[in-house]
């Protein structure tokens, strides 16, 4: 069966250094202070873009004091842009991890990590704003080298959870495809495809994703057949 | 000059062609292949920002009106028009690297180094991706579906041919094909694209893993 499923592998590949945006999510009073000044950031985002959005809008938005919002973000707007991204990826990646934990098989595993990316990613305020209005602030990520880190925090993310079934180098290659999917398929709409339906996403994972990954594992790390 | 004062373009000897007059249509053709390229060398030495209407028109040795006419929309249509010609240029320097290719294993690979050779080594899209990628990454992302379409395409012959794997439906393998294709060329990730035995691994197991009929799916080349 082309997509049967796989005896589980372990990968004694040890513990996997948790991304280090993970850590901004913590629980003391200034963690939850960024946190709020990271939400209402998304807010004004979402209503009037990025280039509009200032340190004051942002500070009325949170319902702080300008200064306390500089006390907490000293690098100013930038700052409270990176912490945003580092935020949202968490936020995403953690979703997208209690799916797939839950997954008892590769397909299925694939298939939740897509759809779960896909559902969260349109229908995402702000980004839906942004790429509607300032293409420019999302683009440089989805192609060329931006495209490239996209994929490798992906890749690195989502891989432990491959592992399961994979070698580590099969797993960072399998959770990288998976992540080019979404990007290719939410840019570039095709008619009868909707990521955000499980069925259709798991037509793809089933004729194209799982069996690509089973003859890549065959091949080996040389390419030739068989070779282990 | 024609004396038909009734007729706007026939008062102008490089405007729009029309089909009464395929001399006009070939000026026209040249005149605007002439912008399109000066544009571009405006680009490829100042970049996209630096590059104005009257530079375009300098460069190509035409007045701002003529310009105007081959491009009403400004500097605008002429920038996005030369994105489009460059990514068209491309195109047709990788299918002369390509059309010998016999099977889809054979064009898929040579698709692959060439593609990345070709936007690796090009010296003007890698200045503009370093300094100003906003307005070429709008443009190229306008021109992105028909270029998917076309790499689809082009692909369609050789999945024609092809011995595929049950339920696999060939239009729905083009486009994903050529999704993935220009996906690993942008952004070739962990892949190592100047490798042939990658390349080779990548194309024969990743990509038509699911694509080709398992017995007949053929061995990578050895080294």
């Amino acid at each position: 069966m082309r997509s049967a499923s796989w005896a589980p592998e372990r990968w004694h590949g040890g513990g996997t250094p948790l991304p280090p945006v993970v850590r901004h999510l913590g629980t003391d009073d200034r963690s939850s202070s960024r946190v709020r000044v990271v939400d209402a950031t998304l807010r004004c985002i979402a209503r009037f873009g990025l280039h509009k959005t200032t340190v004051d809008d942002v500070a009325r938005e949170a319902g702080v004091s300008r200064a306390t919002l500089y006390r907490l973000f000293p690098g100013g707007k930038d700052a409270v842009v990176r912490a945003v991204v580092e935020t949202e990826t968490a936020r995403l990646f953690s979703d997208l991890g209690a799916a797939m934990g839950e997954a008892r098989d590769l397909d299925t595993l694939l298939v939740a990590a897509i759809v779960g990316a896909a559902r969260r990613l349109s229908s995402h305020a702000a980004l839906t704003y942004l790429l509607e209005h300032e293409p420019g602030t999302v683009l440089p990520h989805l192609a060329f080298s931006g495209l490239d880190r996209v994929l490798g925090v992906a890749g690195s993310f989502a891989a432990p959870f491959l592992g399961r079934w994979l070698g580590p180098d099969d797993a960072v290659r399998a959770a990288e495809w998976a992540a080019r999917i979404v990007v290719s398929y939410l840019a570039c709409p095709r008619d009868g495809v909707d990521l955000t339906e499980p069925a259709d996403v798991r037509h793809l994972v089933e004729t194209f994703v799982v069996p690509g990954i089973q003859a890549l594992a065959l091949r080996g790390p040389e390419g030739r057949v068989g070779a282990g | 000059m024609s004396a038909d004062r009734t007729d706007p373009a026939s008062a102008d000897p490089d405007g729009p062609g029309s089909a009464d007059n395929p001399d006009r249509t070939r000026r026209a053709a040249a005149t605007r292949l002439r912008i399109l390229q000066a544009a571009y060398d405006c680009v490829a030495r100042w970049g996209f920002s630096k590059t104005t209407i009257e530079d375009a028109a300098r460069a190509a040795q035409v007045s701002r009106a003529t310009l105007y006419r081959a491009f009403p929309g400004g500097r605008d249509e002429l920038l996005a028009a030369v994105v489009a010609w460059e990514n068209a240029r491309f195109f047709g320097r990788l299918y002369a690297e390509v059309r010998d290719a016999a099977t889809l294993e054979e064009v898929l690979e040579l698709g692959l180094v060439f593609a990345h050779r070709g936007i690796r080594d090009h010296e003007v899209l890698q200045r503009v991706l370093e300094t100003e990628p906003e307005l070429l990454l709008g443009k190229l992302t306008v021109e992105a579906a028909g270029t998917q379409k076309m790499v689809a395409a082009f692909l369609a012959p050789y999945l024609a041919r092809a011995p595929l794997a049950p339920g696999v439906d060939a239009s729905e393998a083009a486009d994903f094909l050529a999704r993935m294709a220009l996906s690993y060329i942008s952004a070739p990730g962990r892949w190592d694209l100047t490798d042939r035995a990658q390349v080779a691994r990548l194309v024969r197991g990743e990509l038509l893993g699911g694509i080709l009929l398992p017995a007949t799916r053929p061995a990578a080349r050895s080294g």
